[in-house]
């Protein structure tokens, strides 16, 4: 072998270390955990085949936490496409202080979770929150916004897009740059309006960062009604670890084939 | 210019402008209930001045809740557990980058392929597997059983950010050096490290961002009150006040936000540059 054809891998075995022990094995071991009455505190466990998968085609808690993860990913996927593509539309024809605007809408991303949900529990407190003062006074009935099933959903993704609409703005506005210019002058010339080439330039170029945006290359936590209940399954009241990893490879697998549809129907589209 | 253009733009800047401030309005009510004493926070209609201020809340929830872990306490943990794992995380990243971008070997495009694909896989998918690792390893409660899989978190998407930057460096520097006789690992650590700085400090921002607000992880890796990271703490501080008072939690989450904020008003091109990188140079 010639003199440093060891170099590459020396550069990686640090990383690649960190990978395999706190990426990879676990993933693994999760695989085998479904399959086992694995719990917490228990040293020893039994191969049970795939009993903990059977488990979950009765258990409704399981099926609810699915549907709305299903529901959310779903209805959240219009507004928090849209939201940012229209601010990053205004924002790139020429106005002053973008980087105040950029920064203000960017804000919020930099805040966690539990911040976020203190913010807004606060904010739609439905007995001294000030949104709903200000509700009233518009003549707006107001409920308890996140306890009531019918519009706990609506103010959750109400909340996940003042979080995240920051983050996608800045990815479509860097998409936008990398559109040439000489395409909307020739559009112009050939008598192409704006809303004309919006459609016919613009969001075709965009395709990229829809994909980018879709397939959770964000913070997209659309998983949090499953891993709400997979969390307790394991950690709170059961310390079942098998049929929690059951759960999480049956959610593992939803939202593969779910990227890959997604990533099917942007492909199909128009090609350049 | 035209007229009709300028007065257009002018239109559509105050239209923004007064969208921006909304979109913050959020925030300020936050930081407004924090400064305001106890008996003033529920007042109808609400008051956006806080006037009287108090800073109390601050004090109460950094030195003396005896309520719940004080988070005073979790502050200090929350830097060091971001500032491991961003060290961690820019070091293995740039190291694992650089032979990805620049040397050929058996495997490359194997490993590439592996690191990027994990991406796709959610972090709620090894969260038990990784708890049982965790307590074997004897981490639960430590500083390394927080910082080490935060960092391996990170890890493959700081190796893709790095590697499409290396890519872009040009190779004459190197070439010049290899032929003046540094070896490998000179080269990596006097020319394309200095060069990538910029890079590396969007990575290291993003680093710091997630190992900072991460909830899920320390939530199940540490039962000791005086490990808790500020998400947690947080939280709990939520469940110790109940709807009680709002000022001390407010004051929490404000402390929690802080440092994200300097670092975001310091470094605001420097994200948008890491952002735009990581999504659209793939």
């Amino acid at each position: 072998m010639r003199r440093g054809a060891f170099t590459p891998y020396l550069f990686l075995a640090p990383g690649l270390a960190l990978f395999a022990v706190f990426r990879v094995y676990p993933l693994l071991e999760g695989l085998w955990l479904s399959f086992t009455n694995a719990r917490l505190g228990r040293a020893q466990q039994a191969f049970v085949g795939a009993a903990n998968y059977a488990r979950l085609l009765d258990d409704t808690r399981f099926h609810v936490s699915l549907w709305n993860t299903a529901y959310y990913t779903v209805a959240s996927t219009v507004p928090i496409l849209a939201v940012p593509l229209l601010l990053a539309v205004l924002l790139n024809r020429g106005v002053a202080m973008r980087t105040f605007l950029r920064g203000a809408f960017f804000f919020p991303f930099t805040l966690s979770v539990v911040t976020v949900g203190l913010t807004w529990l606060w904010l739609l407190d439905p007995v001294i929150g000030p949104s709903t003062y200000y509700l009233r006074a518009a003549g707006v009935p107001v409920r308890s916004w996140l306890a009531d099933p019918a519009t706990a959903m609506w103010a959750i993704i109400l909340t996940t897009v003042w979080w995240v609409t920051g983050y996608y703005l800045v990815i479509y506005l860097a998409g936008l740059q990398d559109i040439p210019r000489e395409l909307y002058e020739a559009a112009a010339i050939d008598g192409a309006g704006g809303w004309r080439s919006f459609w016919s330039i613009t969001m075709p170029l965009l395709r990229p960062v829809f994909l980018f945006v879709l397939t959770g290359g964000g913070p997209g936590d659309a998983t949090r009604t499953v891993v709400q209940h997979l969390y307790e399954t394991a950690f709170q009241n059961f310390f079942h670890f098998g049929s929690a990893s059951a759960m999480a490879w049956v959610l593992f697998v939803v939202i593969l084939v779910f990227s890959l549809l997604q990533f099917r129907l942007l492909r199909g589209h128009t090609q350049y | 210019m035209s007229r009709a253009v300028r007065v257009w733009r002018v239109l559509l800047t105050g239209l923004l402008v007064i969208m921006a401030i909304a979109w913050l309005l959020p925030a300020v009510w936050v930081l407004v209930t924090s400064l305001k004493p106890t008996e003033n926070i529920v007042r109808v209609p609400p008051e956006w001045i806080p006037w009287p201020a108090t800073i109390g809340h601050y004090g109460e929830v950094l030195f003396s809740s005896s309520r719940t872990a004080r988070i005073g306490r979790a502050f200090f943990n929350s830097i060091v557990v971001s500032l491991g794992s961003v060290a961690v995380v820019v070091l293995t990243s740039a190291m694992a980058a650089y032979p990805l971008a620049r040397m050929r070997f058996r495997g490359r495009d194997l490993v590439f392929g592996l690191l990027v694909g994990s991406l796709m896989v959610p972090n709620a998918v090894i969260l038990v597997p990784q708890y049982v690792l965790v307590q074997r390893l004897g981490w639960l409660s430590t500083y390394q059983g927080l910082i080490v899989p935060e960092a391996a978190m990170t890890f493959a998407f700081g190796v893709f950010l790095l590697r499409q930057f290396f890519l872009t460096i040009p190779s004459e520097l190197e070439d010049a050096a290899r032929i003046d006789g540094a070896d490998p690992w000179q080269i990596f650590t006097r020319i394309v490290l200095p060069l990538s700085q910029p890079v590396l400090g969007a990575l290291a921002i993003f680093a710091f961002r997630s190992a900072w607000n991460d909830f899920l992880w320390p939530l199940i890796a540490v039962n000791k009150p005086d490990m808790f990271p500020l998400p947690v703490a947080l939280a709990l501080l939520r469940g110790a006040y109940a709807a009680e008072s709002y000022g001390p939690i407010m004051a929490g989450a404000v402390l929690s936000a802080l440092p994200l904020l300097i670092v975001f008003l310091v470094a605001n091109r420097r994200i948008v540059e890491g952002v735009r990188v990581s999504a659209l140079k793939g």
